[in-house]
Order: structure tokens, then C-alpha cells, then sequence
């Protein structure tokens, strides 16, 4: 920022402007010594030469440099920047948006991001092979060509041998009826000897859908959790589906409640409809079914 | 912190350097007209018109009275820093890729580009001396055997030159005699940059090989490596902190076809002593080609293939930080 002197001298790059336009309220220059803030009011004619006010807001600040320097900010501009008013020229310099420095502890996260997607892999067996149950795809499996064949040979006998014992040797066909049999309550329609086709799993679906609602007007804040305490009141919920932004992970402003029982989602949907909810009135009805199911 | 951005310029930034007090920042660039911009505010004060081709590399003397530019149409230029007058034009038979004054201001060493069947060469001019820089005449030329000269620094004295090579090799010349005195080989591939601390007892390289490696000046003895997953092209040591900023991103021909995020353009920051990378800035669009510290430690200007200077002023948090032992 070159001193005030050298600014009061040419003709600067504004009034330079003012003397071509006829007709412009005169700009203007107010220097508040207190504060070092200096305010430029301009005027010009915008492409749809329509008038147009400008009001540039500087900082002049005051520093203390050594001799050497304090000649160099005297010198003259020349070259491209010749012709630019005394200080910084808006079409070269700008000054962006707040940034900030990222602090990384490197010591703490970055074996941890490293590691984490296959801890998780590990600790909840999301895939298993159906030949050798290891944790991999079954496809993928390394004994795939020895042991599947032997594998088909032993399900047949199995069957064949003790059609009742279930539990016993784990099937591949129907691995998750096998844990059930012990200690949980399983429904009758679920159980061994009702699985026979496959129009019961049908009217399962079917029946679950019946019981669910759809909540809109939800606000980007909501969580499954709150959804849960705001739902749980009407009776036993079997799943709760919030629609969420895939980067953000924000709420998408709905969601689907299926509830065990049609008679339960219908006390819900009477209950919160209307009902205000973190600054906005939820909307609540019945879940339409879906196309592809 | 707010960084400055510096658009003067058409095409990618080649290189950026504060002078020896810091108020002045001078930028070059591919397009043919390198600047000088005010480091405080962002004003640019004048550039230096007269290059037919890219601007490779830039230099101003200690008392920033002279500017030296080397370009790619085969000369380089000494200017008057003041008034931005162009004062000597050497010629040389190829394009000019390092360009640098001593210490003293004196002597300015040039390298050329290994192209069109001519070696590249490393020469010597006496500033003193007209008749050698307006007849184009080094009282000194190394024919450089092998790979091309990349970047070039002055080493303790001006008694040798410490040069970047494409391959990889980093070596020493002799200033008086011409001999090459030490080779070593430490990089795999190209060698983008080379910055002294502010003693010069040490010495950064930043290479295509996606590292950068820390240096004795005079044995040239590897001590650090500072690694990240994309090219470094550019290295700098913080003259008052043990920190070292990197500049890099993945390579210019690539950037069109990924998103920023990935283009991983991010200044970054590593422990000197511990290799180990503490903070990041965000900014640029493109790959940084050039990272410097302004000499009081404060700030740093960063120049990228997008065409942009940012002008960072480190916020108090910066300061403060302290690695945990």
C-alpha cells in the first residue's frame, strides 16, 4: 500500500472513469483516521446501464519496515500493472474466502483410517463362504472345486439321515432358520416345518408393509434414534428406514416406520400427524407400496 | 487465515520467490510476462515484458536491484527491478530451465535444456562484466554428461553448485574449476526442486517420486523423507520453525479427468525431525508447482498449474502448534 501522497498526484484510475460517463454523482472518499479505514464511493453505468454505486471498504494500516523496504513501496508501477490506481488492483488481487489448516495427528488416525474398513469386515463376518466358511464370497473360495462337490454330498446325506435334528448340522440351505430353534420365540410361520414354500415369505412382506407409515417434514437433524422415541409409545417397531444423503449423512426429510401390528401404525399415524416436531409439522401416513416388491 | 490470490498470470505458475527481505514476491510463469507483486497486500507492482516463450525459472539479486528471468526462447533476461527495464539479454542455443544469482549479486548461473542435439549445459556469467552478457559469453560452461539439469541452487560461498537432475541424481559442481566434485542418487525419478534452510546447512529436494528428501549442503548425506502419494514438485524449509511445506498433486495431464478432492492439491506440512505430516491447506485446483516461505517464517506463497498465487499468513494457531514427543 503505497503512502497517500503518491495517490493524490495522477489522476486516479476512478476519476479517469468519471470523466468519459457525464451524468454520475460524484464519487466520493472518506478517510476515518481513528479506525485507519478508508471508504471509496463510486458510481458507474452497469451493462444494462443501469447506475450502479460502489462502495470500497480499505484498511489503511501503518507499519514500521526498514528503509529499503519502505523505498520499494514507493517505486512506481510499471509493465502490465502501469496503469493500475495506487493499491491493490481488484482484477488481480483478490483476497478468498477463510481457509483453515487442517491439523492431522498423524500418530493417532492414520493407522486407524488404514485399518478400520477391514477390522470392521472382521469383527462382523459379513461374508461368509458357504463351502468352508471362511470370510470370503463363496465364489471366491479357495476349496471351491475340491470340497463343494464333497460339501453337496454331505447336505443329501445329512438330510436324508435326520430330517429333524436341524440344528445339528448347519444345512447351507437355510442357515439362518438353524440358530433360532434355541431359546428365542419363533413365530409359527417361521418355523422348520412351515417353511415349505415360498408364498409364506411373501405374505410376510406383504403384511409388513401394511404396517408402516411414512414421516415427512422431517428436519435434516433427525436420527433413527429419535425416531424411535418419538414412535416406540404406539407399540413394537420392526424397522425404522431414514432416508439419508449418502455424503452428508443428513436426514433427507423422510422415512418409513413398519410397526408389527396394522392397528399400532394406524394409532401412530392418528397421534403424530400434525405433530410439531423440531420446528417443523410432521406429515404421517400410510407407507404407499412400493413398485418392486 | 484469508490467503491472497494473485491472478496475474495466463498459464501455470513455473515459480515463485520472496526476496531477501520479503515484501517483494516475483512469479513466473508459462505465459511469457513474470511479475512482481507487493507480499503484503497483494498489489502487484509492475512485470517485466520482453519473453517469447515460457518463463522457467526466476531470480533477484540480495538487494532486489535485479532481476534475472530464463525462458524457454532461448535467453535469458536481466532486468532492472525498479522500473522493470529489460538491462542484458543472454542468448543461449537452447531453452534456459535454472537461472540464478550468487550470493553476492555477481555471478549468475544458467542451465540449459538438452534438446535439438545440444547438450545441456551449466554457465557462469560475471554480472560485472557487459562484454560476456551482451556477447553471450560465460567465462565458465560445464557440458553436463547425462541427464538435464532440472533445478539448480547455489551451495555455502558460491563455491559449488548444487544441481536436480531428470533422472533423479542431485550433484555438485565446482564454481571455479567446473569439475563435478559429488553424485549421488537418491530419488527415482525427476527431481522438481531444490530449497536451502535458511542457513543453508541443509538442503530439500521434492521429486517426482512422490517424496521429498532432506540433505546435507556439503556431503549431500541423506537424512529425512518425507513421503505422500502424489508428486512432489515442490519443497520448502521454514526458516524459523522445524517444518517443512510440500507442494504437489498428481500430474497436470491427469487433473481433467478426476475431481479435485482426489487431485490431492493440498500444501502439506510436515515435521522436519519427524517426517511425519502435521497440517494440510486446502486451495489450489491444480497441482502446486511452486511452495516458498516468506523469509520471516510468517507466511507462504504457493504458485499451481491453475494459474493462481495464494499468499497464506500462517493464524496464530500455526504457532502454537507443538509436536506431542
Amino acid at each position: 500500500m503505497p503512502s497517500l501522497e503518491s495517490e493524490s498526484k495522477g489522476i486516479s484510475w476512478a476519476e479517469q472513469v468519471e470523466a468519459g460517463d457525464e451524468g454520475l454523482p460524484p464519487s466520493s472518499e472518506d478517510f476515518d483516521e481513528k479506525n485507519g479505514i478508508k471508504t471509496i464511493t463510486e458510481y458507474k453505468y452497469n451493462e444494462d446501464n443501469k447506475l450502479v454505486k460502489m462502495v470500497k471498504t480499505y484498511k489503511v494500516e501503518t507499519r514500521k519496515v526498514s528503509k529499503s523496504i519502505a523505498r520499494r513501496k514507493n517505486w512506481k508501477k510499471y509493465g502490465l500493472a502501469e496503469r493500475d490506481p495506487p493499491g491493490p488492483n481488484s482484477a488481480n488481487t483478490i483476497i478468498s474466502e477463510e481457509i483453515n489448516m487442517q491439523f492431522i495427528n498423524s500418530r493417532d488416525q492414520q493407522p486407524e483410517k488404514e485399518e478400520d474398513p477391514l477390522a470392521k469386515l472382521k469383527s462382523q463376518k459379513i461374508v461368509q463362504c458357504r463351502i468352508c466358511k471362511g470370510d470370503h464370497w463363496t465364489t471366491k473360495c479357495p476349496y471351491k472345486d475340491t470340497l463343494a462337490p464333497l460339501q453337496e454330498h454331505l447336505t443329501e446325506d445329512a438330510s436324508k439321515k435326520a430330517p429333524g435334528e436341524g440344528g445339528a448340522g448347519p444345512a447351507p440351505g437355510a442357515p439362518s432358520a438353524a440358530p433360532k430353534i434355541g431359546g428365542k420365540y419363533v413365530p409359527p410361520s417361521l418355523r422348520d416345518g412351515a417353511n415349505k414354500g415360498r408364498g409364506e415369505t411373501m405374505a410376510q412382506g406383504r403384511k409388513d408393509e401394511a404396517a408402516t407409515i411414512r414421516v415427512t417434514n422431517l428436519s435434516e437433524e433427525t436420527r433413527e434414534t429419535d425416531l424411535q422415541e418419538l414412535f416406540r409409545p404406539f407399540g413394537p417397531i420392526s424397522r425404522i428406514y431414514l432416508a439419508k444423503d449418502k455424503l452428508t449423512g443428513q436426514s433427507k426429510g423422510f422415512a418409513f416406520i413398519n410397526f408389527h401390528r396394522r392397528e399400532d401404525a394406524a394409532r401412530a399415524i392418528a397421534g403424530v400427524s400434525g405433530f410439531g416436531y423440531d420446528h417443523l409439522i410432521l406429515s404421517v401416513e400410510w407407507a404407499k407400496p412400493s413398485g418392486n416388491q | 487465515m484469508k490467503p491472497i490470490l494473485l491472478q496475474g498470470h495466463e498459464r501455470s505458475i513455473t515459480q515463485v520467490k520472496y526476496n531477501r527481505e520479503g515484501d517483494l514476491i516475483f512469479s513466473s510463469s508459462k505465459d511469457n510476462i513474470p511479475n512482481v507483486w507487493y507480499s503484503l497486500n497483494g498489489e502487484r507492482l509492475g512485470s517485466y515484458n520482453g519473453h517469447n516463450g515460457a518463463v522457467w525459472s526466476l531470480d533477484v539479486n540480495w538487494d532486489t536491484t535485479k532481476v534475472l528471468t530464463g525462458s524457454a526462447d532461448n535467453t535469458c533476461k536481466l532486468w532492472d527491478c525498479e522500473t522493470g527495464k529489460n538491462i542484458y539479454s543472454i542468448e543461449t542455443r537452447t531453452g534456459v530451465r535454472t537461472c540464478s544469482f550468487s550470493f553476492s549479486g555477481r555471478i549468475l548461473a544458467v542451465s540449459t535444456d538438452k534438446t535439438m542435439g545440444l547438450p545441456c549445459e551449466l554457465q557462469f556469467y560475471d554480472a560485472l562484466d557487459p562484454q560476456q552478457l551482451r556477447q553471450s559469453k560465460p567465462f565458465l560452461s560445464i557440458p553436463v554428461e547425462g541427464s538435464k539439469i532440472t533445478t539448480a541452487l547455489w551451495g555455502p560461498f558460491e563455491e559449488y553448485m548444487i544441481t536436480g537432475h531428470e533422472t533423479g541424481e542431485m550433484r555438485q559442481y565446482d564454481t571455479k574449476t567446473g569439475e563435478q566434485v559429488l553424485e549421488i542418487k537418491e530419488h527415482s525419478k525427476q527431481i522438481n526442486d531444490l530449497q536451502g534452510s535458511k542457513d543453508l546447512t541443509m538442503i530439500v529436494s521434492a521429486s517426482k517420486d512422490s517424496t521429498a528428501k532432506l540433505f546435507d549442503t556439503s556431503t549431500l548425506d541423506h537424512l529425512k523423507t518425507y513421503k505422500t502419494e502424489r508428486n512432489v514438485n515442490s519443497a520448502s524449509i521454514s526458516p524459523i520453525r522445524d517444518h517443512v511445506v510440500l507442494g504437489g498433486g498428481q500430474e497436470a495431464m491427469e487433473v481433467t479427468t478426476t475431481s479435485t478432492r482426489i487431485g490431492k492439491f493440498d500444501a502439506r506440512f510436515f515435521s522436519l525431525v519427524f517426517e511425519e505430516e502435521f497440517a494440510r491447506v486446502k486451495g489450489h485446483f491444480g497441482p502446486i508447482n511452486t511452495v516458498v516461505f516468506h523469509p520471516d517464517g510468517k507466511s507462504y506463497a504457493s504458485g499451481a498449474e491453475d494459474g493462481f498465487i495464494r499468499v497464506h499468513y500462517f493464524d496464530p494457531n500455526y504457532f502454537d502448534f507443538d509436536f506431542e514427543i
